[in-house]
């Protein structure tokens, strides 16, 4: 049997959402044949198999969090997948070869799965075709020929496996439980509580067909517990008393209820402690209790970090310190970026129904990024507004090269072209920076993200040396990645690396916004609908076509009158493309 | 032990020292807390009827009961014997002697408290006390003599007494109660034990070894209520061996004096009707006890009592009057010696300006029949009543080389584990020894120890303490002396 685990997805990714799972059991897999689609943080990624054979069993199902490592499925070793191979129905004869001869070049690096050493693996032995179909009694000790049942754990209908106790047994010197040697379905039970029972007695049969291999591996998944409450307690009880010869009526029904006590009688409950509030025992030894309790920490609020919780000396001592910088810090220090506790929310639902949803994947990435973004950046933004009067006749006398490029001229393909030249000419819009280290880190390359509004939420994918593509290419690459993201397919890598970012809710509407820095970038740029306005232009007013820029950037490292300069060069470049080929 | 009361000295308040106080009850309640007061410096009077301190559990409980219940043991041994190829004639009991050696033992632990206090100036004061306000007690001493002494504090350990059904009440001494019952005036043909708790079947056990037919009555489905019912089979079916008549969901509906005896008549859905009347030699009611709260002048003072009797307190002990404590059975349940010895002393310590309070996380009980039983912590009755989720891991002593030995294989130790942390939440032994073997199980939930914790202890070989060794491997499926591997 070989084992597929999820391989490891990127940087930091640990885990993702099972979307789509795209095989079933029996179905044959070939190395790099895709086998799911998982949803991380940010995207969604199909992941390829790296094993190949028939595969036996699926270990997840969709919807489910899989962490990398996690095992996915598992394929039928060399011989299983040979199996599939004989069978002509179900792949084409030289593929399902090649799985085959896949398989075992797989199988090779893995160990052989060998019987295990000590006690024989108890499925392997059902496995044999000739398993018993009955449960006989087997010897219980010396001198030891009989018992009375006290207590069956089973009953028709039960699975069991082998080695699962079935029945309680007291024989002449104890009361003992007795093992399952077989493994199936119980079909009819051949004894009753109280009854004497010889060695080699049949205690029940099991169910006709020969239990599946699945079956006989899996143990059932709610074993019959040997646990013995006070309902078992109390059958052995009454069994040993009818064992007895005593009659019926004094067998002790189950569910009886307690008769009252009269008022004379105190009946004796040893154990419990009148008087004292009930409280669940904390795992922490008395003298840890009682140091808790000297120093005025409540032992209950511990958190023990030793085994089983268990809560040591240290723990109290490292709490009652927690508990004491904790209180100075809340006193003197406002709460540090990024690092401040969310107040407490009202109960919603007393003024109405409510929904709560829980927050997967993208929505909480968002949120988790854009407040580090903005507990980080002490944000500004600046508002400019371009003459895109000429602009435009320009954009749609080349919109149909683009178009047979296979992209679309839009105004935003042209702001990463502004925005690339404007950002080599103030290198500071493209940089990052390094508090820790207190340095500035200017990129020599320009990397723009483009904010995509997809279903799954705000997607940036990446467009990479912008400054070395004309704008039909970038036309064209836009295009190409803005249907990536809305059909899923964006992977990871796309949407790393950028140094700038650019957002435009013209389509919708709105007059400015102020966008929020893409941390660790400095400044973004958001574009909103551009609208006819009356522009007053030599001494009289014309009609201009007026496109609203919004400069959101990080003051720690711009300065106004630097952001200010920017914004001025990016409208002007709008204002007028042909700046672009002399500066850009 | 000295670094320990180096420490709590040093940590008494300078006033502490100088506190005047008095523990009325010389239980083992009453003496822990006396003798604890006066090792932290405190000035002490310790008041009880007796000559010396003891109290019920001394003169009239567990030690006496315990004495006799030795005898008993060393008789049907001594019959068992004939299994083994030794085989001894039928003893020949000299009941005079058997109590005045039982006597002897009462005598030489009461006096070795008599010792002790005088050793720590505690002072011993014999009569009864009466309030007359929170702080000062009327004492009538024991030659009639009275005095009235004031106090800083007060600590009540007036304990219980054996319960009494009015209904079955009986002006004759064939009639006993527990203290009765361990007067051993005769043996009497037949018993009729009406209680089938623990000092009903330990009274009952040492009688019937003693060659009396016992009968017990329980009005309730099984013996021992409040013990789990795997625990207390063993001990049932042996008790029916010896016994003449284990009567459950039956009670006693009458009793009547019958010649020199007594005619009991019987109550109960499932009795047979020859079973409905008979005559005893002797009947002891062991039905419980009650609390001893009706003290003289309490009226006087701000404690409160609740509607069974018992007096009510905090955590610490502490009244509803501040300057009154009170510990053992007259607080409440479980009524026994240990509970009593930690209570009085977490009091002290709460007088003496420790920040401590009486919340064990185990309190053992045990039950000193042949064979014995004993739980501490959570039972399985307890869990299934609280829906609460437990795995319980058993260890049948038949798989135990010194139980067989000893040719009594019938024993039990199981451990109740929380699935999830693995904790050991729960300990219960039935089997000889068991009341000893249990401290380790209150130990281990004390210390919160894991079931590894107590597999990975080694124990000593061959002994019944392997057996809580083993049934913590049985929780791993890997016990040494019993194959039942763990299922999934």
């Amino acid at each position: 049997m070989i084992e597929f685990k999820l391989p490891a997805l990127g940087e930091n990714i640990e885990q993702g959402d099972l979307v789509r799972l795209m095989i079933a059991p029996g179905a044959t897999v070939s190395e790099g044949q895709a086998v799911m689609e998982l949803e991380t943080d940010k995207a969604v990624v199909e992941v390829p198999s790296s094993v190949s054979g028939k595969v036996q069993e699926i270990l997840v199902k969709e919807g489910e969090k899989v962490k990398v490592g996690q095992v996915i499925f598992t394929v039928e070793n060399h011989a299983g997948a040979a199996v599939a191979a004989a069978a002509p129905k179900s792949a084409p004869v030289a593929s399902a070869q090649r799985a085959a001869s896949e398989a075992q070049a797989a199988a090779k690096p893995l160990p052989v799965p060998t019987p295990q050493p000590g006690p024989p693996a108890p499925p392997q032995r059902t496995r044999s075709t000739d398993a018993p179909r009955e449960f006989r009694l087997q010897e219980l000790g010396e001198n030891i020929s009989e018992g009375d049942l006290v207590r069956l754990m089973i009953a028709p209908g039960a699975k069991v496996s082998e080695g699962q106790p079935v029945m309680e047994l007291e024989t002449d010197k104890a009361v003992v439980e007795v093992p399952s040697s077989v493994s199936g379905v119980v079909a009819e039970v051949k004894v009753k509580e109280g009854e004497k029972i010889k060695v080699g007695q049949v205690i029940f049969t099991l169910q006709g067909s020969a239990p599946s291999q699945a079956e006989a591996v899996r143990p059932p998944s709610r074993p019959v517990e040997h646990v013995s409450g006070q309902h078992g307690a109390r059958l052995a009880f009454q069994a040993a008393i009818r064992a007895e010869g005593k009659t019926e009526e004094q067998a002790l029904p189950p569910d009886q209820p307690q008769p009252r006590p009269p008022a004379f009688s105190m009946p004796v409950q040893l154990g419990k402690v009148a008087g004292t509030e009930h409280r669940e025992p904390v795992p922490a030894a008395p003298s840890t209790r009682r140091l808790a309790r000297e120093i005025g920490v409540d032992i209950y609020a511990v958190k023990g970090t030793g085994p089983g919780g268990r809560i040591s000396e240290d723990d109290v001592k490292a709490h009652a310190k927690a508990l004491v910088t904790a209180g100075a810090a809340a006193a003197q220090a406002p709460p540090r970026a990024g690092h401040f506790i969310e107040p407490k929310l009202p109960d919603f639902a007393k003024w109405g129904k409510i929904e709560r949803v829980s927050m997967r994947g993208v929505r909480r990435k968002t949120a988790e990024h854009l407040a580090e973004s903005w507990n980080t950046i002490p944000h500004v933004t600046q508002h400019d507004r371009a003459d895109i009067t000429e602009l435009e006749q320009l954009r749609a006398r080349f919109a149909p090269k683009a178009e047979q490029a296979g992209g679309k001229m839009t105004v935003t393909a042209i702001a990463l072209k502004v925005c690339a030249a404007a950002l080599k000419v103030f290198p500071q819009f493209n940089a990052t920076i390094d508090m820790e280290k207190e340095e500035i880190i200017y990129k020599q390359y320009i990397n723009i993200g483009v904010a995509a509004d997809t279903d799954r939420g705000l997607l940036v994918p990446v467009i990479r040396d912008v400054d070395k593509k004309n704008i039909v290419e970038l036309a064209v690459e836009l295009s190409q990645l803005s249907q990536k993201a809305r059909e899923k397919k964006i992977t990871l890598a796309d949407m790393e690396g950028g140094t700038f970012t650019i957002t435009n809710l013209g389509g919708i509407g709105g007059t400015a916004f102020t966008p929020i820095v893409n941390h660790p970038e400095v400044a973004i740029l958001g574009l909103s609908r551009s609208r006819m306005e009356p522009e007053w232009i030599g001494g009289k007013f014309e009609p201009r076509l007026i496109l609203p820029l919004s400069l959101s950037y990080d003051h720690r490292l711009i300065d106004g009158a630097d952001a200010a300069r920017f914004l001025r060069w990016v409208a002007e470049a709008f204002e007028q493309p042909f700046l672009l080929s002399v500066q850009g | 032990m000295n670094e320990a009361l180096n420490q709590l000295s040093s940590g008494t308040p300078e006033s502490a020292e100088k506190l005047r106080i008095a523990v009325v009850g010389g239980g083992p309640g009453g003496y822990a807390a006396a003798f604890l007061a006066a090792d932290l410096g405190m000035q002490v009077t310790l008041i009880d009827p007796e000559v010396n301190p003891g109290g019920v559990c001394l003169y009239r409980g567990c030690i006496p009961s315990k004495a006799l219940l030795h005898v008993a043991k060393l008789i049907e041994e001594s019959q068992q014997a004939k299994n083994w190829g030794i085989e001894f004639p039928k003893p020949n009991i000299d009941l005079a002697r058997l109590r005045s050696w039982k006597e002897g033992v009462v005598k030489k632990l009461t006096g070795g408290l008599g010792l002790l206090s005088k050793q720590r100036h505690v002072e011993y004061i014999q009569g009864r006390a009466a309030f007359q306000g929170s702080t000062t007690l009327q004492i009538t001493k024991a030659d009639a003599s009275e005095a009235v002494l004031s106090f800083d504090r007060i600590i009540l350990a007036t304990g219980s007494r054996p319960a009494i059904i009015p209904a079955l009440k009986l002006d004759t001494p064939c009639l006993m109660d527990s203290t009765g019952g361990l007067n051993l005036e005769d043996i009497p043909g037949s018993l009729l034990v009406v209680g089938g708790g623990y000092i009903g079947l330990e009274l009952g056990s040492v009688y019937a070894a003693l060659g009396t037919r016992v009968t017990v009555v329980e009005m309730l489905p099984g013996l021992l209520p409040g013990a789990d019912r795997d625990l207390v089979l063993p001990l049932h079916k042996r008790l029916e061996k010896m016994f003449e008549a284990i009567l459950l969901n039956t009670t006693v509906a009458s009793l009547k004096e019958d010649g020199a005896g007594i005619r009991a008549t019987f109550a109960g859905a499932a009795l047979q009707e020859k079973d409905r009347e008979k005559v005893f030699d002797r009947v002891l009611v062991s039905v419980g006890r009650k609390p001893n709260s009706e003290i003289a002048g309490l009226e006087t003072t701000q404690v409160q009592v609740n509607a069974r009797g018992f007096i009510e307190v905090n955590k610490q002990l502490q009244t509803a009057d501040p300057s009154i404590y009170a510990i053992g059975d007259v607080v409440g349940e479980p009524m026994l010696a240990h509970k009593a010895m930690h209570e009085g002393r977490t009091a002290v310590e709460a007088i003496a300006g420790h920040k401590v309070a009486f919340e064990p996380a185990a309190i053992p009980a045990v039950v000193f029949t042949d064979p014995e039983v004993a739980w501490c912590g959570l039972t399985e009755t307890q869990a299934e009543k609280e829906n609460r989720e437990i795995k319980v891991a058993k260890f049948p002593w038949g798989a135990s080389g010194r139980a067989v030995t000893l040719d009594r294989p019938e024993g039990m130790t199981k451990l109740l584990i929380d699935p999830q942390t693995e904790r050991v939440l729960g300990v219960g032994i039935v089997g000889v020894g068991a009341g000893d073997l249990i401290a380790e199980g209150v130990l281990a939930i004390e210390m919160a120890a894991l079931a590894s914790d107590v597999a990975m202890t080694i124990h000593p070989h061959p002994t019944l303490s392997e057996t809580v060794m083993e049934s913590a491997e049985v929780f791993f499926g890997t016990s040494t002396d019993i194959f039942r591997p763990k299922r999934a």
